[in-house]
């Protein structure tokens, strides 16, 4: 019956896009809209402006009901407001008198009628009405009760299922004794429908009467004032009640709506009308007339004889008159004696949640507020005279059904789109679950630091070194196995971060820290795989040793969510942190032992030459080796020696170590190799069995100064020094030296002399008394 | 107690500090606070019960140990007062049923009871003579007082049965000891929310008053009537002792002593005058005697109680965390206190100035009770009480009022207003229903009835209008109006024809047998009315007629009207009441009470001759010609 399309004028924005909770909006001369967290604005219809926002703050914890409650405050200070000369207009700043409210949970909706305020609320087992009589100045914030009715639950088939509990509350006024200008929610009933639905003595007491629409589908009653009054319930539409108002619907009349309508969730409309005549005894009935549109109803509002609704994804119009005059009274007789309504047309506008009836008299207006919180005005086309039942032409017919198929193939479109982002939130959401049970496995473990038994992670790192010769050079290569033994995927989205950097780095010296940094994003690791990367670590000559690795877990959050909505925010879980001292970067000289070496951590030593060598030692501990320059004879040679029980070596380092390679032995007790720096060196270990049978002396000799300390560094860390005062003595000590190896001139075989004299005595001494460890 | 602070001081220290801490900050608002109602105090009750809760549940962390025994009876006393306030008894409960476990780990008792008898029973015993034993008892006393505010009555007799002497050491100020030492060193000493002096206090009044109520209504008016005697010397609140005097009242009047009663109450309403109960309950005693200028007195001082202020805000507001309100919530005792509401009484009061001959007072007291349903103040609307007619019914009251009292433009304009708001949705037939029928037929129940009630209450506008235009000789007027009421009643057909209306006795179906006797007596005034008007404008014959009629409808109204006329000469306004009394009201069916009051004194219109010599003249002529016609028919 529309000719054309709706004009639709968006008039401001809010932005409240994707809140959860419906906004609660108050049309009028000026419109009130809350966002359904702190945020009330008000704009000016007629000067098409946003007059206020953010006119006062709702605590967070407030519920929605409370800030719709302050909404209605809103109304009610504005009118004590207007009342003073200069206000013809709402003030810009509203000022909302301070917490007026009232101790009630669940309010679910509430009405001003005169200085009455009603609350609707639900409590366990029923539906609690309060009167409130308001203060006569907003300043004094005691709201006395003046009485309450309750309406008990009806069993909860219907309740389980309705978690929206918001219910529609308006006013009616019996049409002779209304005052003359109505509030929002307020209406004015024709007396004989009144009466005949509210009673005869609602009338005489000239009460109005509260109408209510529950969640549960009643529609409920209340007269104000009249004594003795009950809660009761008018009708039922078995479905949740969106909207209640009430229309003029025929033409004539001094204004008096004469049909309640009433609207439920899921389309079930129910218009109720005085019926004359229409009783075995001539005398008029109120007449219940019931259909169903297409639903899900979201929003509504009546005009004079129409009722616009919104079903979220289209505008629709009912018209409620019964026909149109020129009819014959006869046709109309049967019409209402059919009691169907007309079929709703579609005024094609998505997206409308909150409706107002039309302000203008010349051409129908809405104004409606879009989900993405466009305030918008929709004119609708003018309505055709003779419009109504008549058969449309056939082009039209077509016209129809193809704007009808387009409209169905939109809808499964957007259905579709719709389906695939759930699924893809839904795998989002089971990718973090695992990557928040991953980060809780890791960061719980590594509170527990204390103690170094429970220390190990599930998802944790081990590392081999190796020498490999490319383009003719030497370089030292480290195995990294990523092991997860933990429970857990770890899915797409983690990555492998290696951070290689000396373990003493010099902040005097004049370079950079030499730290590298290898990632290895990787696909999937189940629970018990492993990862195993390759990575260069040192070159031949590179003595800067040892070198720490840091292993650590990163999951980018933009590789999950995508770019724009988390752009910085990725989770670094640390593993653990492994050491290559100068022990795995030896190079030894046999040929038959230039094999795969293993680094570790401290404490979870497979086979590395030490190792070897202890093993050996322990086989055939006679013989002495050489002391190295001990004694000064041979100035290009240092040695440095540790003393250590063999019942510690076997403790600290062999028993913790059962899948110890078999085939590795070394032929003899001394071992020759080769340094990173390229330097030779000597281990030798040899039973000194004076105080301590087992006593065993572990020999390091080189040329090389640097050699000598750090892989006397080396053996004094792989045993563990439980004192920790000398290994700290020994590492500043190392340190110095390397300082003044950086500082001075660097190189190999570098001379006594040119060394701080000082820190040479320092060394000696430390050297010639070697530490006992027991 | 200072012994024990030696070894674990600080701890200790630190929760006495919180409790009592918490204990001022309760007691300190409180101060502040008396003109404030007490649902005001809710959020700041819940806060403090959290936090009782809290440092209990901090105590009781540690295992149960005699130093922190004391502290932890004292903060379970403290959480459960504020969860009673609050009416969680079964939270209160679980904190004392822990508490009396853990006191029975300390000393060794044995635990494990279930019944809470015999667990009391072992925790007493197991701390007598014990600096603990106070606070066991305290804790007896929450026990109590949460029976008592549960209606247990039967576990408090049992308890005070079992262990008399328990309950006197109870009753007889155990502990004052114990406070006022601690009064001396409060710092050391973890305080209470409420003294337990009080609160025993409290609950002994109360227990008895309970008790009272609850055989009262048990028919044992003699015991009650003793128990309550006794109470009515206890030290308490000046309400609840009012209370007392009240309840022996109404056990008195059980007893059929209704002077002893008046004294009782008179004591009540002496102790406190805010005990409307008091009132209402000598109302009803004054109404029962016969008294009719004393119950008007009584329901004058009613009304303008309940009207006071003060009345509406809770009798028993207390200073107290537990309220007495709160212990005294038995279903019996409620009834017995329960008041109709200010509405009701109005009306009561105007209908019985109205019915004693108080004309003038009745109608001022109508238009008073007028003016609060239109008000805007909504005071004292949403009572639930249904004892107010309804409201078309009590317009046609007001106007028979406004009749009597010779204003009858008012009453016209009252009649019409109801006719006003009916007339569009009268049927154009309505079938009044035998009882019985009536009874299978509930479907229908309000309309139907609405819909009769409807007709009835415009019929009897309309016969009102009529009246007062026969009161302003306005005769042709009157004939119109009555015969309206006539047209309005003839489409009320009755679904039984034999039916007879004065045999449809009360217990049957009252409203419909009122109905039913409604509808004659309407008729039959409505006739008879037009007959007289008939007589006024010579038109004997048609006067004739609907006297007869009259007669046929309902005979009382003939025969008054047939009096009447005979001795319509000598009349005067007293000697129709009393005419009126004398016959119309025996040929009633059931006590005059059901009739509607705009029905009733209609007679006193029916005389409207009588002060004008020259119509007197008209009627004696007219009478011997009625008179003849009328024994013609009757014979």
């Amino acid at each position: 019956a529309m000719e054309g399309r709706c004009a639709v004028e968006t008039w401001t924005e809010f932005g409240f896009l994707g809140t959860s909770t419906t906004p609660k909006v108050r049309f009028g001369t000026d419109v009130f809209i809350c966002t359904g967290n702190d945020e009330v604005y008000v704009f000016s219809t007629h000067e098409r402006k946003l007059k206020a926002s953010n006119c006062f703050s709702v605590k967070d914890d407030l519920p929605l009901c409370c800030v719709s409650f302050s909404l209605n405050m809103t109304f009610h200070s504005c009118r004590a407001q207007s009342s003073s000369p200069d206000s013809s207009s709402i003030p810009a700043e509203l000022k909302i008198s301070e917490f007026l409210v009232i101790e009630a949970d669940g309010v679910s909706s509430l009405l001003l009628v005169g200085t009455v305020l009603l609350t609707l609320s639900q409590r366990d087992s029923s539906w609690l009405m309060t009167l409130y009589k308001t203060p006569e100045q907003t300043e004094s914030s005691s709201y006395e009760v003046l009485g309450s009715f309750s309406l008990p639950l009806v069993s909860a088939v219907v309740q389980a299922d309705t978690e929206s509990k918001t219910s529609v509350l308006i006013c009616l006024h019996c049409g002779d004794t209304a005052p003359l200008t109505l509030p929002h929610g307020h209406f004015c009933l024709e007396p004989v429908l009144f009466k005949l639905l509210f009673g005869v003595e609602a009338a005489l007491a000239k009460s109005p009467v509260i109408l209510c629409g529950l969640p549960d589908g009643r529609l409920c009653f209340l007269p104000l004032r009249l004594p003795g009054a009950r809660l009761r319930v008018l009708h039922s539409i078995e479905q949740p009640v969106v909207f209640v108002g009430a229309s003029v619907v025929t033409e004539t009349g001094p204004g008096h709506s004469q049909c309640l309508v009433a609207m439920g969730e899921q389309g079930r409309v129910v218009l109720i009308k005085t019926e004359k005549g229409r009783s075995e005894d001539g005398s008029s009935l109120a007449g219940f007339t019931e259909g169903i549109v297409s639903g899900p109803v979201q929003c509504g509002c009546l005009d004079r004889n129409c009722l616009y609704y919104s079903t979220g994804s289209d505008l629709l119009l009912l018209d409620l008159s019964e026909g149109s005059s020129g009819k014959e009274s006869k046709e109309r007789v049967e019409e209402t004696s059919r009691k169907t309504l007309q079929s709703p047309t579609s005024l094609n506008v998505s997206r409308v949640v909150a409706l107002a009836e039309p302000t203008s008299n010349t051409s129908v207006q809405l104004l409606g507020l879009s989900v993405r919180g466009q305030l918008q005005r929709i004119s609708l086309p003018a309505r055709r005279k003779d419009a109504g039942l008549s058969k449309l032409p056939s082009a039209q017919v077509g016209r129809s059904i193809r704007d009808l198929l387009s409209a169905i193939g939109d809808v499964c479109e957007r259905s579709s789109v719709l389906k695939t982002a759930i699924k893809s939130k839904n795998q989002i959401l089971r990718h973090l679950n695992q990557v928040v049970n991953i980060s809780f496995l890791l960061t719980a473990t590594n509170n527990t630091e204390d103690d170094p038994a429970i220390k190990e992670k599930p998802i944790r790192c081990h590392a081999m070194t190796s020498w490999s010769r490319l383009l003719q050079k030497d370089c030292l290569n480290l195995t990294c196995v990523l092991d997860n033994s933990s429970p857990f995927v770890l899915e797409r989205g983690w990555t492998l971060s290696v951070t290689v950097f000396p373990l003493c780095c010099s902040s005097t010296a004049g370079e950079e820290i030499s730290s590298a940094n290898f990632s290895f994003p990787f696909q999937n690791l189940n629970s018990g795989e492993t990862l195993e990367v390759l990575l260069p670590i040192a070159a031949a000559g590179d003595s800067s040793f040892p070198m720490t690795v840091n292993c650590s877990l990163i999951f980018s959050l933009s590789s999950l969510l995508g770019e724009q909505e988390a752009a910085s925010s990725n989770i670094s879980l640390p593993l653990n942190t492994l050491t290559v001292d100068w022990l795995n970067a030896l190079q030894l000289n046999s040929p038959t032992a230039r094999h795969k070496m293993v680094t570790f951590q401290p404490g979870s030593i497979t086979t590395d030459p030490i190792q070897a060598f202890i093993s050996s030692r322990q086989i055939r501990c006679s013989g002495r080796a050489d002391r190295g320059a001990e004694s000064g004879s041979r100035p290009e040679k240092y040695s440095a020696s540790v003393r250590v029980s063999s019942e510690l070596l076997k403790d600290s380092l062999v028993l913790k170590n059962s899948n110890l390679d078999p085939k590795i032995s070394l032929s003899s007790l001394t071992v020759h190799a080769c340094g990173p720096n390229g330097a030779t060196v000597k281990l030798t270990a040899k039973k000194v069995g004076i105080v301590f049978s087992d006593e065993l002396e572990v020999q390091v000799e080189s040329s090389s100064m640097t050699a000598v300390c750090g892989l006397h560094h080396a053996v004094l860390s792989r045993i563990q020094v439980q004192t920790h005062t000398h290994t700290v003595r020994l590492n500043t000590i190392f340190r110095e030296v390397q300082q003044n190896q950086i500082s001075g001139a660097l190189g190999v075989g570098m001379t006594a002399g040119q060394m701080n004299p000082g820190l040479l005595s320092v060394y000696q001494e430390l050297r010639q008394n070697p530490l006992l460890i027991i | 107690m200072s012994h024990k602070m030696s070894q674990p001081p600080s701890l200790l220290n630190k929760w006495i500090q919180e409790n009592n801490e918490l204990v001022n900050k309760w007691k300190q608002p409180e101060k502040g606070r008396d003109t404030v109602r007490q649902d005001h105090n809710q959020p700041h009750l819940k806060w403090c019960s959290y936090e009782f809760h809290k440092l209990l549940g901090i105590i009781q962390g540690i295992p149960p140990n005699s130093d922190y025994t004391q502290l932890e009876l004292a903060v379970v006393y403290n959480a459960g007062v504020c969860a009673t306030a609050q009416a969680q008894f079964s939270e209160a409960e679980l904190f004392l049923t822990q508490a009396a476990e853990r006191v029975l780990q300390v000393t060794g008792g044995e635990t494990g009871a279930s019944d809470p008898l015999v667990c009391w029973r072992a925790v007493l015993k197991s701390v007598e003579n014990t600096h603990l034993h106070p606070s066991v008892l305290y804790l007896v006393c929450l026990q109590w007082a949460i029976w008592l505010a549960t209606c247990q009555l039967k576990t408090i007799q049992e308890f005070q049965e079992e262990m008399p002497s328990l309950f006197e050491t109870l009753c007889g100020g155990v502990g004052d000891g114990a406070i006022s030492e601690a009064r001396s060193k409060s710092s050391n000493i973890p305080l209470m929310v409420m003294d337990p002096r009080r609160l025993i206090e409290l609950l002994q009044i109360c227990t008895s008053i309970a008790l009272g109520a609850e055989r009262l209504t048990e028919g044992q008016s003699s015991e009650a009537l003793t128990g309550l005697q006794a109470a009515s010397s206890l030290p308490a609140p000046r309400a609840l002792v009012g209370y007392t005097h009240l309840l022996s009242g109404s056990c008195l009047t059980h007893m059929r002593r209704p002077q002893m009663a008046l004294q009782c109450y008179r004591k009540a309403l002496e102790t406190d005058s805010r005990c409307v109960c008091a009132l209402y309950q000598s109302m009803l005693i004054y109404r029962q005697l016969g008294n009719t200028q004393a119950e008007i007195q009584a329901l004058r001082l009613l009304h303008s109680t309940l009207m006071l202020p003060s009345a509406t805000d809770p009798a028993l507001a207390s200073t107290h965390l537990l309220s007495p309100s709160s212990l005294l919530c038995s279903q019996s005792l409620s009834s017995l206190l329960s008041v109709p509401s200010a509405l009701s009484v109005l009306h009561s009061l105007a209908l019985k100035c109205l019915l004693c001959g108080r004309v003038s007072e009745g109608v001022e007291h109508y238009l008073d009770l007028l003016a609060v349903l239109h008000s805007e103040d909504q005071q004292g609307l949403h009572t639930q009480d249904a004892t107010i007619p309804r409201l078309p019914e009590l317009y046609l009251e007001a106007g028979a009022a406004l009749l009597m009292a010779r204003r009858p433009a008012d009453c016209l304009a009252l009649c019409s207003e109801v006719i006003s708001t009916t007339l569009e949705l009268l049927p154009e037939k309505v079938v009044l229903e035998e009882p019985e029928e009536r009874r299978e037929a509930e479907t229908r129940d309000t309309e139907g009835e609405n819909r009769v009630a409807m007709v009835l209450w415009t019929a009897a506008a309309y016969l009102l209008q009529g009246h007062c235009h026969s009161h302003l000789k306005d005769w042709k007027q009157a004939v119109t109006h009555y015969t309206r009421c006539i047209n309005l009643l003839v489409k009320v057909r009755l679904k039984k024809r034999d039916f007879q209306p004065q045999f449809s006795s009360a217990d049957m179906d009252v409203q419909r047998g009122k109905d039913l006797c409604v509808l004659q007596k309407l008729k039959g005034l409505s006739l008879a009315g037009r007959g007289i008007s008939f007589t006024q404008t010579d038109k004997l014959k048609e006067a004739l007629r609907d006297l007869q009629l009259s007669l046929q409808a309902f005979p009382g109204i003939f025969l008054c009207t047939y009096r009447n006329l005979s001795l319509a000469l000598c009349w005067t306004q007293q000697s129709s009441a009393t005419e009126y009394r004398n016959l119309v009201l025996p040929s009633q069916p059931g006590d005059k009470k059901r009739m509607p009051c705009h029905l009733m004194n209609r007679i006193n219109f029916l005389h409207p001759v009588k002060r004008n010599p020259l119509s007197q003249q008209t009627w004696i002529n007219r009478e011997s010609k009625l008179e003849h016609v009328l024994r013609v028919h009757s014979v």
